[in-house]
């Protein structure tokens, strides 16, 4: 049973967050003041695999974990394209995938962008010209920005979504 | 292939004397690389083997159709089987490309029939599921992309699916019953797959999935390729089944081609694998908590395995042990002092780790949710060919390390630790323990490395080979033809092509939320079933 008492005296069940790289703080900083200025504090990204062999995904993943932790930053992973300003999709694109690719960008309210996230994702990589897939994400999306990598680090990623923030910016 | 005689009695020569005759066992066998016995069988002979096979205990654990590896036919279908560590492959020639279904007796080839028939338009008689597999609607009708005379060149789709054409899912009909259609992009940052859940109340009544969304024509692309070129495809299976997939790629090819590979290659390899699987398993436990919105036990998991990401770049400059694999070892040394420096690592993640686990263990209300959820029941394994930490929760003794040790599987024992119940509790259970274990193999590894070169520079030859291996989610297939110094036929067959089936049996009768933990706690891979 739950003792009133020694639920005020007991130490608190914390403990001190690993120690982040001064890079990734940096990179974070940056990202946030991009952010509120132009996505009233908040950038709700949406996650498409149309064709991964689920590392990226999983790098996307570790973005949330306590040594990243990109929701301090205003980055926030979103269940619904219906929600999301920014859809990241990792590989290269299925003939299998496609339709449901274009739905879930369909689906998404204006203004959008669109980031292709890994080799595949980018040109279609070792996949390019294969019967089973269309091509790089530009084939099928509008994409405005390509992070290649195999698959790029969770810091890339930042690296690249800072990117996304300054030439959204400069369309504006 | 060793010809002549019996290298020692198993369960599988033991079935085919029982079978053909004593004295035609030796002359027709030929026995490969891993022991494993291949026959070539007539029809007559295949009809008699598979009931006495199905009754003998025998699991199917592939089947695939390699084009042109007899003279005589244009197609051979392989039918690979297991028993007690032994392994026995049918050859079953065609002619012409109608043959018949043996899905009634084992379950497990109800998929790689239907692969076979997108593939290479191969008919079945007597399948009762004919749909097609990895082709989706917008492919064309007549399309066999596996076909030698198939080029891999860009394929014309249609855009759209009209109704009529759309994939007919099982009907359940019956009061009150609704379907919930999920897929196939999900709520989170996973794979694509179409779950179609009939549900009455709140209680999941049948599952039915669909998966070949990421269908990227793995198989396809390795043909004709210079082996040594084609790793970076074998690690393009599952991402974060890597180094495993390459190893079972890299040992095929080193087995066709007589290749030894040097110790201290095979203990970098053993490194690579056990690693890679403690990363895989720190993701379940992590991802399983998260299911039961337990982040405090989440999170620990999450940040040992970003630590554990970390060292795997220190090691091999890629999180994911890229690019280490080769043919004949592994691509380069690694110095002594970075191995000194992982080793003082694991002793901190060791410590890190059971105080993670002990948290969760201590947590009543995330046993509650675990318990008696999502149950695979034992006589399930057989028929489907349930593998890897899924089976050892559910009373398998199953690991391809233990059955068939390779490189120094034998000198470096695993001890699987199986569990009864067959729940989301013993399959935290039995990965938890695995973390463990591996943590044990590493560390013995690591003590015992010994100094040498670390790359066979001898040439590869023609020939085939099947390997196995033991991924992160348990029995791994490779088999590969090389012909004319190119891939031939590469054949992948991952665990979790064999344990997706396995997840339509363990959700119906628990409630729908429960759904995601399960799924979890099988911890499939999209991208190594579609490949």
């Amino acid at each position: 049973m739950v003792n009133a008492f020694s639920c005020l005296v007991k130490k608190k069940v914390t403990e001190t967050r690993p120690i982040p790289g001064e890079e990734i703080e940096k990179l974070g900083r940056e990202i946030k003041r991009e952010i509120d200025s132009r996505f009233g504090h908040s950038l709700a990204i949406r996650e498409l695999d149309a064709g991964s062999d689920n590392a990226a995904e999983i790098e996307l993943n570790n973005l949330s974990n306590a040594f990243y932790d990109v929701e301090r930053f205003g980055i926030t992973f979103v269940a619904s394209p219906r929600h999301a300003d920014v859809l990241i999709v990792t590989g290269a694109v299925t003939h299998n995938m496609e339709i449901a690719a274009r739905k879930t960008y369909d689906a998404m309210p204006s203004p959008k962008f669109v980031v292709a996230v890994g080799d595949d994702a980018c040109d279609g990589g070792i996949y390019k010209g294969t019967y089973a897939v269309r091509g790089g994400v530009d084939t099928v999306l509008p994409v405005d920005l390509k992070i290649p990598g195999n698959p790029p680090t969770p810091v890339q990623i930042l690296t690249g979504l800072l990117a996304l923030m300054q030439k959204a910016k400069n369309k504006s | 292939m060793i010809h002549g005689e019996l290298p020692q009695e198993n369960a599988a020569t033991g079935a085919l004397r029982e079978l053909f005759g004593a004295a035609a066992v030796p002359a027709r066998i030929t026995y490969g690389h891993n022991r494993e016995c291949s026959i070539d069988v007539s029809e007559p002979e295949f009809d008699l083997a598979i009931p006495y096979l199905a009754s003998r205990k025998f699991v199917l654990i592939s089947l695939f159709c390699v084009e042109g590896f007899r003279k005589e036919a244009q197609y051979s279908l392989l039918y690979v089987f297991e028993r007690k560590g032994s392994i026995l492959i049918l050859v079953r020639n065609l002619t012409g490309n109608r043959t018949t279904s043996i899905a009634s007796v084992f379950p497990s080839a109800t998929w790689p029939e239907r692969e076979c028939r997108d593939g290479f338009g191969i008919e079945f008689d007597g399948a009762f599921d004919t749909r097609r597999l990895f082709l989706h609607e917008t492919f064309p009708a007549g399309f066999h992309p596996l076909k030698k005379t198939v080029p891999d060149t860009p394929v014309k789709t249609s855009d759209t699916i009209s109704t009529a054409e759309e994939y007919p899912f099982r009907k359940m009909s019956g009061e009150g019953i609704y379907q919930v259609p999920v897929g196939p992009v999900h709520a989170g940052i996973i794979e694509p797959g179409h779950f179609r859940f009939s549900v009455i109340g709140e209680t999941v009544f049948n599952l039915e999935i669909r998966m070949f969304y990421t269908h990227r024509g793995i198989e396809k692309l390795a043909e004709g390729k210079d082996p040594r070129d084609a790793i970076k495809i074998a690690e393009a299976v599952s991402g974060d089944e890597s180094a495993a997939n390459a190893t079972a790629f890299c040992m095929a090819v080193e087995r066709l081609s007589c290749i030894t590979v040097p110790d201290r290659a095979w203990y970098l390899r053993t490194v690579f694998c056990e690693s890679e699987r403690i990363c895989s398993h720190l993701g379940d436990l992590s991802g399983m908590l998260t299911d039961v919105a337990f982040a405090l036990g989440a999170s620990q998991f999450a940040v040992l395995r970003e630590l554990m990401f970390r060292e795997n770049e220190k090691l091999s400059g890629s999180r994911f042990l890229r690019g280490m694999l080769c043919i004949g070892g592994v691509s380069r040394d690694i110095p002594d002092d970075t191995l000194a420096g992982f080793r003082e690592f694991l002793v901190q993640f060791r410590k890190q780790y059971k105080v993670g686990l002990s948290i969760v263990l201590s947590t009543p209300s995330v046993i509650d949710r675990f318990s008696t959820t999502g149950v695979i029941k034992k006589q399930l394994l057989r028929p489907l060919n349930i593998t890897g930490p899924a089976a050892r929760a559910s009373g398998g003794r199953v690991d391809v390390r233990v059955n068939h040790p390779y490189g120094i599987y034998d000198r470096f024992v695993p001890k699987p630790q199986p569990l009864k119940d067959g729940d989301v509790l013993a399959r935290f259970t039995v990965k938890a323990a695995e973390i463990m274990d591996s943590l044990d193999l590493l560390e013995q590894l690591l003590a015992a490395i010994p100094e040498g070169s670390v790359r066979s520079e001898e040439p590869v030859q023609d020939g085939h080979a099947l390997a196995l291996v033991e991924s992160a989610r348990g029995q791994s297939l490779c088999w590969i033809r090389i012909k004319d110094k190119k891939i031939d036929r590469y054949k992948v067959r991952t665990a979790s092509y064999c344990n997706w089936l396995a997840i339509e049996h363990a959700v119906p009768g628990n409630i729908i939320a429960d759904f995601p933990v399960i799924n979890k706690s099988l911890n499939l891979s999209y991208a190594g079933t579609d490949l």
